[in-house]
């Protein structure tokens, strides 16, 4: 049966929320290709759209995961009498839209789907949301003979940049194009560039004007940039705002600084220098200055090129509602951005975490009489500390404490060449001070380009003759207890950190442990700590601290850790963190008893991660 | 959907559609005509289908994929609606199948 083929005037909407399976999809790729029918739409033009919609829809239900699942895609079809506009809003991660022209080879398995949307519609654009992101696909319509055209609003025409010029639209439909632009601002990142121009545009239709200027506050408050113009030859030089004593360099910047809106007439006589002359000398207008609050942002200056701007009350408020909404969407945009780029920072910190928690060691080699165990805590600000125990036979082993300075990902990516270095040189000697010479010779080249260096401690420790040998390359000093003292004190090593001079020279210091032994490698994240007073935790607090609980033999070093990681919290209390602590701790446990390991089901919010400490040896 | 096998030729019939919905039901029954050795011709007669997305072109290819690939097999497509020889061609299918107006 032949459906009269008739044009719609206004935008016709269908939109349906659909369940996310694909039995759903399919009912609502049918449903919107009988809206297109029901709405004109001719036969062999509904095949594409059902495509597209199709595909959009098997993508929505296909890209969910998890509990985004129990989320209902939303499918939407407008239809003027120029265009189809499909849209798919979905809440899944995202997917990349291809390049256009992109084609799969015929023998791929998949990437049809977004190809073929991409040749069958004429604009295709996906913007990416933080809950859900919406595919928006456009398609000119095959033109067909115009039904009467009605009366064209005045003031179109001429000058406007990037307007198509063909039939007259109609105001509500204009008011109805904003609002799915505003819808599509949520989502976008390239509003910048196309948001003024369109949104503009749209105004000068509402408001019957010729022309029309958008400037918004420099990020340093001082001048009024241009933002967006409905014609090239609009754009003038940013306006700097005077002191509080100048005067204004033109009608927006008085109107901007006495927040009003301003009526001008350039015939009427101005000030030499006036930006709005641009326009030409017999423009005429309205300067709305752009506020949230109190606050400035810009201001949006519009008027015609030649007679009186027309001074309906209706004309001002909608300019003056319009500019609030500018207004508005400029701040929010400013925050969008910001929140980008907090989000991609926040992630990059996030891999940067978890690369080096899985750095750390399970577990900790564990040697007969003696405990070890490592405490770890990552700061929000990702340093790079981390630590790591390499066994060289029954009595003796290597210990290693480290620091990359730098942040995220590159400082995560260093500490992971550096253990396997070390591991590496550990086989061909044991001696602390040639393996930083080594580790110093072979990271500084990397270290020196990047502007990064890393303080790193390493320990040699036979436990029969009882001897600690340390070198140190700009680390904090070991903690321990030496022969014949009952006091806990620190080995003084010195060295510059790696990566700062290609041929530095390590020097070992070597002591003897006293009983019951004790012995503490840590970073400055324990040290520098601070309380919410902003006093530091400092070497002497943390020495007194480790005298104390040292005293007796036979505490696990799996204690002693639990206890210095809640020492270190009950000191920072409320205080932010500022920076990663790690420390290795070694004590002789006299009766130690077999203990299971507690490296398995690590939980990584936990206050302080336990990554290590396992059975000893002799058990 | 219609399946008939003269051991020669496997001839594949009355698909309404074929998308992402039936697809894989699609390549399970032609799959399981396919024993216990291959015809010489798949036939599959798209005279009724009105309708294919991505996911029945990925079916057909799946099936170009089990056996068309050496060239023993003639793969044919009969009838397709003008659209969905469009879709073949705009996806370069066209040159893994025989298409065939009858």
């Amino acid at each position: 049966m032949a459906v009269p083929a008739f044009q719609p005037v206004r935008p016709a909407t269908l939109r349906l929320a659909f369940a996310p399976d694909l039995a759903s999809a399919r009912a609502v790729a049918l449903a919107i290709r009988a809206f297109l029918k029901d709405q004109g739409v001719p036969e062999p033009e509904l095949f594409a759209y059902e495509l597209c919609l199709a595909e959009a829809a098997n993508n929505a239900v296909e890209y969910a995961t998890g509990p985004q699942r129990s989320q209902r895609p939303v499918a939407e079809a407008v239809i003027t009498a120029e265009e189809v506009e499909l849209r798919m809003t979905d809440h899944t991660a995202g997917f990349v839209l291809p390049e256009a022209g992109a084609r799969p080879s015929p023998r791929q398995d998949r990437g049809r789907g977004l190809f073929l949307i991409r040749t069958m519609m004429d604009d295709v654009r996906y913007f990416r949301g933080a809950a859900e992101n919406v595919l928006v696909m456009r398609k000119r319509r095959a033109p067909r003979p115009a039904p009467a055209a009605g009366p064209a609003p005045h003031g179109m025409g001429s000058g406007l940049r990037a307007f198509p010029a063909t039939e007259p639209s109609f105001r509500s439909e204009t008011f109805s194009a904003i609002f799915r632009r505003c819808a599509e601002m949520g989502h976008s990142t390239e509003l910048a560039a196309g948001f003024g121009d369109r949104l503009l545009l749209d105004l000068l239709q509402l408001s019957s004007a010729d022309w029309c200027v958008l400037r918004v506050l420099s990020a340093d408050n001082r001048q009024l940039e241009v933002a967006a113009v409905s014609e090239p030859g609009l754009v003038t030089a940013p306006v700097v705002l005077p002191g509080k004593k100048g005067t204004p360099p033109g009608i927006e910047a008085a109107a901007a600084l006495r927040r009003a809106v301003t009526r001008f007439d350039l015939p009427a006589g101005t000030a030499a220098g006036e930006p709005l002359r641009a326009v030409g000398p017999e423009a005429s207008g309205l300067v709305c200055p752009l506020c949230v609050g109190e606050t400035l942002v810009g201001t949006l200056a519009i008027g015609c090129y030649r007679g009186e701007f027309p001074k309906g009350k209706l004309q001002e408020e909608v300019i003056r509602a319009f500019a609030e909404f500018l207004a508005i969407q400029t701040v929010n945009f400013r925050h969008y951005q910001q929140e980008v780029r907090n989000r991609v920072l926040a992630r990059e910190l996030e891999i940067a975490r978890e690369i080096q928690h899985l750095l750390l060691p399970r577990t900790l080699p564990q040697l007969a009489g003696f405990g070890l165990a490592g405490g770890w805590q990552s700061a929000r600000e990702v340093g790079g500390d981390f630590y790591d125990a390499i066994p060289l036979g029954e009595r003796s082993l290597l210990l290693m404490i480290a620091d990359v300075m730098g942040k995220g990902v590159p400082a995560a990516l260093f500490s992971t060449t550096m253990r396997g270095l070390l591991r590496g040189l550990a086989a061909r000697s044991n001696d602390p001070a040639q393996l930083l010479s080594g580790l110093n010779r072979l990271l500084h080249a990397e270290l020196s380009t990047v502007d990064m260096f890393i303080t790193a401690q390493i320990v040699h420790l036979d436990l029969d003759s009882r001897q600690v040998t340390a070198a140190s390359a700009g680390q904090c000093p070991l903690l321990f207890r030496p022969r014949g003292s009952r006091n806990v004190t620190s080995l003084p090593t010195r060295g510059l950190p790696l990566g700062v001079l290609p041929g530095t020279a390590y020097r070992n210091v070597s002591a003897v442990l006293g009983e019951p032994a004790v012995l503490l490698l840590h970073t400055d994240g324990l040290t520098d700590a601070r309380n919410p007073a902003g006093r530091r935790y400092g070497e002497r607090r943390l020495t007194a601290w480790l005298q104390a609980n040292s005293q007796d033999a036979d505490h696990h070093a799996g204690d002693l850790r639990d206890r210095l990681a809640s020492e270190l919290a009950r000191y920072r209390g409320d205080a932010v963190m500022a920076d990663d602590q790690a420390f290795l701790v070694l004590s002789e446990e006299e009766c130690a008893a077999p203990r299971a390991a507690e490296a398995e089901g690590l939980q990584p919010e936990t206050a302080f991660l336990l990554p290590a400490v396992a059975a000893p040896l002799s058990a | 959907m219609k399946i008939a096998n003269t051991g020669q030729c496997l001839s594949i019939s009355e698909i309404p559609e074929l998308t992402a919905v039936n697809s894989a039901d699609f390549r399970e029954e032609v799959h399981s005509s396919l024993q216990p050795e291959f015809p010489a011709v798949i036939e599959i007669d798209l005279s009724d289908t009105r309708f294919v997305d991505s996911s029945g072109l990925g079916a057909l290819f799946a099936l170009y994929r089990t056996i068309g690939e050496d060239g023993a097999v003639v793969l044919r497509l009969l009838n397709p609606k003008p659209e969905i020889q469009q879709l073949l061609e705009l996806t370069q299918m066209q040159e893994l199948f025989e298409i065939v107006q009858r």
